[in-house]
């Protein structure tokens, strides 16, 4: 629970309490005054309310918190602490590169204009696969379309160590090619060793900062 | 009689919409996707259904000329 949750609760709690009344005292809508209650009360404020949980409710629902808590997600969770600097996600997430509470929301969420609703479209078919439908094993779960560069370059791009870099010189077009698409960068011998969960026995775990 | 209607569908609306409002109360004490499920699809449709109750309670009705304004005094 985040620090807007004890207030939003709070006046939820509000809310239901003058919902109730006006339920139980339905006669007060004779007079105006009681109309006007009613209209606060039954259109006004429960409108702010689920405004207000929506906005908590999607905000919660970025966090890689709420990602692992799907059991199939524990080994892309596990893979985030792999000790090995090679790993993209784990070197991403152990030295902060993306925020640690919101670390998978931040590499897997397109960002275009829809980009948030349809992740959480795809979020909602997932919650149905792992109630009722048939789960993969966590090797078998793939990306539904090819990596797209312009996540990573969302926050490279313009980056003096990404623009300097003597690997992404190797060809003198190369970055040009990363920035259209046409080069991705997960290739082959470049950063493609990415939550590779098939292998995650074999190797050691970052304790953690405490 | 009219007046009964009309606080009967008044009256409901504030249980739906209570109960709406109960259901998103719980919702946020857990971070869980089924948490936002319940949420998205109890309590959401339940507080519009009582908002849509109410707003049908005001428009179903129609007052004689004259009326409105007396009962208000």
């Amino acid at each position: 629970m985040n620090n807007t949750a004890p207030i939003l609760i709070f006046f939820t709690s509000i809310v239901i309490v003058l919902a109730v009344l006006m339920a139980l005292r339905a006669e007060l809508t004779r007079g105006r005054g009681g109309k006007i209650l009613a209209f606060v009360t039954l259109a006004v404020l429960p409108v702010l309310a689920v405004w207000a949980g929506v906005h908590e409710q999607l905000e919660r629902s970025t966090s890689t918190k709420f990602c692992l808590s799907c059991h199939v997600m524990h080994d892309f969770g596990q893979s985030l602490s792999l000790d090995d600097k090679a790993y993209i996600p784990a070197v991403h997430y152990q030295n902060n590169f993306v925020p640690r509470d919101h670390a998978c929301f931040t590499c897997h969420t397109d960002y275009t204009m829809f980009g948030d609703y349809r992740a959480k479209w795809r979020g909602m078919h997932h919650v149905w696969v792992e109630y009722f439908g048939k789960i993969p094993q966590p090797a078998d779960i793939k990306l539904y379309t090819p990596y797209n560069n312009r996540e990573c370059l969302h926050c490279h791009a313009g980056a003096r160590k990404y623009e300097e870099a003597s690997s992404h010189h190797k060809n003198p077009d190369m970055l040009a090619r990363a920035a259209s698409g046409k080069l991705s960068c997960l290739t082959a011998d470049c950063h493609d060793s990415v939550h590779d969960v098939a292998n995650l026995k074999d190797n050691t775990f970052w304790k953690g900062p405490n | 009689m009219a007046a009964n209607s009309i606080e009967r569908r008044i009256r409901w609306s504030g249980l739906i919409i209570a109960l709406g409002l109960i259901v998103q109360s719980l919702t946020l004490f857990w971070t869980h996707p089924l948490s936002f499920m319940a949420f998205l699809l109890i309590g959401c449709p339940l507080v519009a259904a009582g908002l849509l109750l109410y707003l049908y309670s005001l428009v179903s009705h129609h007052h004689p000329p004259g009326t409105e304004a007396e009962s208000s005094r």
